[in-house]
């Protein structure tokens, strides 16, 4: 379609980012996960009402009506409940469940103990270790809690992704990284043996990448196009993961160059795909067939499709695995 | 012809010797090359260069990332001068083509879809390829390199002149809002105390300089207001303090007051500075599309789309619509018609547009600024240019499109010689107004009587005559040679009748234009005076006629315009009349009107 090119770069200047209700987060990739210039993300918060169904695993009984009138950025009070949070691993390594509380939540396991990188609530929890000899120690173990209304991956999770490919020690290829704030969380998740190449174009959104990059020595940051993978070549070695959340019409395009030049063979695929900014006239089911259709002739064979209802509206994520077999660039 | 391979590391360069020269041929290469054993053997590593330093490093790394050859790359480059005749694979195709082209070496370089497979093994097996170069190393020199490279493109970021437009129109924007609530606040609270001053004046600055300098009241009479106000304000001002019904404040109540007000007029001069700012960084950087659509839309457009380049790059249909996104998509969706104009409707252009009009404008206005900001964006050249070259482009474009307006709208096209001033405002040309000029360009043509019979005293004349004139001209238009008609007589013999004044009216006319009769009557004569329309004479002076006669000389292809539209301004008139006319004159209209019909379907 592109009516707009290539218009604003993501979060550039941000400004359209307020425009919470249309569940569409600034036009074609506009304010998305830039802190649009004066952060006025925090709009957002709406939502939370919506939550009745809680976290990852519904929760019977409770949860009617309102399910808890917290918003987004405000949640999380309750599971700051001293003793009674527990946290549990969750079917993916490397990604925690936090119990207790009002709700179930998802999160990671902060590298970087006693910092929040963009005011998201920590859990910290005392973890009894038994040595060899039978004595135990306790250490304390922070844990950042992940809001799946702000990251496509979370909602994922949450959404109960069959497979992330990602696990502690894995390399991850993150396109559209925008301000680092889901790059955080994966950095957490990869964890100090795991490298996250995190690409993103805008220069005000770069600029919050790197200083979050800073305090993250896993955390590769690319200020670069990722149209063109030949000027960051020299930084990205092969990677086992290519999460990819661009919000540009050729985004399948996009997807695949960087496959070709840094994905191993039968490395996972991960595209989050809004439908808006593909084609606004089309059905959103259709834009996602074709776009799945896209990758299957790119070489990479999809593996499932979830929606991302309800913490995006007309979102999916299409996982897939790479499979390098013809020769074309 | 031997293979080599070049392999960029963040560490350093690796020059690899392929033992099979075919081996990019090879179909099965991905497989084989899955497999360190097999890739180790077949590639065998001939150098290995390490950047010095991190800013060597990053050097190296930029002017890679731009498609050239870099210091180190040139001189590792030197070692395969020895071979007779070597390609070289590089993983990018622009890099391929610079290490083509280099003069002194004979390298054939091969880089695109063809090597993809080779470099994807490289890079997976980079540690066991170059003994001594741990993965350890390679990420920490990664991340080394890609924190000085971001930084390094943060710092010189290219489009950091349009950012500070762009953080100042957004700044306007706020300020209007805040200093909207501040003044209202103003009003509201002083209100209480002296309620009918906000009736009494509506500038909200004002208002609050009023509040600063006189404070209770009671003091309003005794204060001097006549730099804040005009006279009769300040009097109404003065009078309604008198009788005013306010209640009293104290003292520390108006203190409260008077900060808030302060900060109303520190607000507003701040606003006024800003703006002042935004126009002189409009005008430097982009000054065509500042001609074409002013300062604040032109400022505003830069701001949605984020930099200038990226406005530059999309096109015409786009910048109609900029700012109207949500109307777009909703169109888009439920198949109605998509929205005219975006932000580009605060232009002036599109404000003088009515109706349909709007929409046209919008649209040839789009397309011209389209042009005019790849002009700013990509002129090469504008460094060498003054103020007006560089707007030449958006200014010739500007006078087309306000006269095409006028076209469209039925008025009286610009005349020669307008200018468009660096807001944005169109500015008429020296001293002479429209009519004027029009005036003269007849009285050039050796018409003068003619022209000077134009006066009031003519328009008091019978009607009939009027009409006659009317289809004279009209007749001049449709067809020149139909003018053997009867009222072509009637026509050339009214100016004639209209231009003999009586020597009382001479003399009244001199009285008025400061001369004595006799020179006065030499003027009239020779053509030097214009009769304005009340009656008053206007005498050339012999620097004007020449101006005049020089711009008629420029301007003759308008010519047609101008009798045109005199003739339009005629018909409404005879439109006007045509109910108490004789049938005579119906009737000759009607044959004329079917006779200029004929001539215009010859």
């Amino acid at each position: 379609m592109p009516p707009f090119g290539r218009g604003a770069p993501r979060g550039g200047a941000g400004g359209r980012g307020g425009r919470g209700g249309f569940g569409d987060r600034g036009g074609r990739g506009g304010a998305r996960g830039g802190r649009g210039g004066f952060g006025d993300r925090g709009g957002r918060g709406g939502f939370g009402g919506g939550r009745g169904r809680g976290v990852g695993k519904p929760m019977g009984g409770r949860g009617g009506g309102r399910g808890g009138a917290r918003g987004g950025r405000g949640g999380g009070a309750g599971q700051r409940g001293g003793a009674k949070v527990i946290v549990e691993p969750h079917r993916h390594p490397g990604v925690f469940v936090v119990r207790g509380g009002k709700e179930d939540g998802i999160a990671t396991r902060n590298i970087t103990p006693g910092e929040s990188v963009y005011g998201e609530k920590r859990v910290s929890v005392d973890e009894v270790q038994t040595n060899e000899d039978g004595s135990q120690t306790t250490t304390k173990v922070e844990y950042r809690t992940w809001n799946p209304f702000r990251s496509k991956l979370c909602a994922a999770i949450a959404g109960g992704a069959d497979d992330i490919y990602m696990k502690p020690g894995s390399r991850v290829l993150y396109l559209g990284g925008a301000s680092g704030t889901s790059v955080s969380h994966v950095a957490d998740l990869v964890g100090p043996t795991g490298f996250v190449y995190a690409v993103e174009f805008s220069s005000r959104s770069g600029r919050d990448l790197v200083s979050m990059a800073s305090k993250r020595t896993n955390v590769v940051p690319i200020v670069e196009d990722a149209r063109q993978p030949a000027r960051y070549r020299m930084v990205v070695p092969m990677v086992d993961v290519i999460f990819a959340d661009v919000a540009q019409p050729d985004q399948a395009r996009i997807v695949a160059m960087n496959a070709n030049w840094f994905l191993k063979a039968g490395g996972g695929v991960l595209i989050s795909i809004k439908a808006n900014c593909i084609d606004s006239t089309a059905p959103a089911a259709e834009v996602f067939a074709a776009e799945v259709q896209k990758m299957r002739a790119d070489g990479i064979k999809p593996k499932f499709q979830l929606t991302l209802e309800p913490f995006e509206r007309d979102h999916c994520l299409v996982a897939g695995i790479f499979n390098r077999t013809q020769k074309s660039a | 012809m031997s293979l080599f391979v070049l392999a960029e590391t963040p560490a350093g360069y690796g020059l690899f010797k392929s033992a099979d020269k075919k081996l990019l041929k090879n179909d099965n290469l991905a497989e084989e090359l899955g497999r360190p054993e097999k890739l180790v053997e077949m590639l065998k590593l001939k150098k290995f260069v390490k950047f010095d330093s991190a800013a060597m490093a990053l050097e190296e790394a930029a002017s890679l990332k731009e498609g050239k050859i870099p210091e180190l790359l040139s001189t590792l480059l030197e070692d395969l001068k020895s071979e007779k005749k070597a390609s070289l694979a590089v993983a990018d195709i622009k890099l391929g083509t610079s290490i083509s082209n280099l003069a002194d070496a004979n390298i054939t370089a091969v880089a695109g879809s063809d090597t993809v497979d080779l470099f994807r093994g490289v890079r997976e097996h980079l540690s066991s390829l170059i003994p001594g170069l741990e993965t350890e190393n390679v990420d920490r020199m990664a991340l080394g390199l890609s924190h000085s490279m971001s930084r390094h493109k943060l710092k010189f970021s290219a489009d950091k002149v349009d950012s500070m437009i762009i953080q100042a129109v957004k700044m306007l924007d706020d300020i209007d809002k805040d200093l909207n609530v501040y003044a209202m606040r103003t009003k509201e609270w002083y209100g209480w105390h002296f309620p009918e001053l906000a009736r009494t004046l509506n500038d909200n600055v004002a208002y609050a300089r009023i509040v600063l300098a006189a404070g209770m009241r009671s003091n309003i009479a005794e204060t001097d207001l006549s730099e804040i106000l005009p006279e009769e304000l300040e009097t109404a001002v003065k009078a309604a303090a008198d009788i005013s019904m306010g209640t009293d404040i104290t003292e520390a109540d108006l203190a409260n007051i008077k900060s808030l007000a302060e900060q109303v007029v520190d607000y507003s001069q701040y606003r006024s500075e800003l703006s002042s700012y935004l126009e002189s960084r409009m005008r430097a950087i982009a000054p065509n599309l500042t001609t074409l659509v002013g300062t604040l839309v032109g400022a505003r457009l830069i701001a949605h789309a984020g930099s200038l380049i990226n406005l530059a790059k999309s096109p015409g249909s786009t910048i109609q619509i900029l700012g109207a996104e949500k109307a777009l998509f909703r169109a888009l969706k439920t198949k109605h018609d998509t929205p005219k104009y975006g932000i580009i409707y605060h232009s002036s252009l599109i404000g003088q547009a009515t109706g349909r009009n709007k929409g046209k404008i919008a649209r040839m206005l789009a397309a011209k600024t389209a042009l005019g900001l790849r002009v700013d964006a990509l002129d090469e050249e504008i460094d060498e240019k003054d103020e007006e070259e560089r707007t030449a482009m958006g200014m010739t474009s500007r006078i087309k499109l306000e006269n095409h307006l006028r076209k469209l709208e039925g008025k009286a096209p610009l005349p020669r010689g307008t200018n468009v001033d660096p807001s944005g405002n169109i500015a008429a040309p020296g001293q002479f107004t429209l009519k004027e000029t029009r005036r003269y360009n007849t009285d050039a043509d050796g018409v003068t009587e003619e022209a000077n019979g134009e006066t009031p005293k003519k328009s008091k004349k019978d009607k009939k005559k009027k009409i006659e004139i009317v289809e004279e001209s009209d007749d001049e238009m449709a067809d020149a040679n139909g003018a053997d008609d009867s009222d072509d007589n009637a026509a050339a013999t009214t100016p004639a009748k209209g231009a003999k004044l009586s020597e009382a009216d001479y003399e009244r006319l001199a009285d008025a234009a400061g001369l004595s009769v006799k020179k006065f009557k030499r003027k009239y004569e020779r053509g030097d005076v214009a009769l304005n329309d009340d009656g008053t004479p206007r005498v050339y002076s012999k620097k004007e006629l020449k101006k005049l006669r020089k711009a008629d000389e420029g301007s003759t292809p308008s010519k047609a315009a101008a009798v045109e539209t005199v003739t339009v301004e005629k018909k409404k008139k005879r439109k006007h009349d045509s109910d108490d006319e004789d049938e005579v004159v119906e009737k000759k209209e009607k044959k004329q009107k079917k006779k200029k019909r004929q001539s215009t379907d010859a």
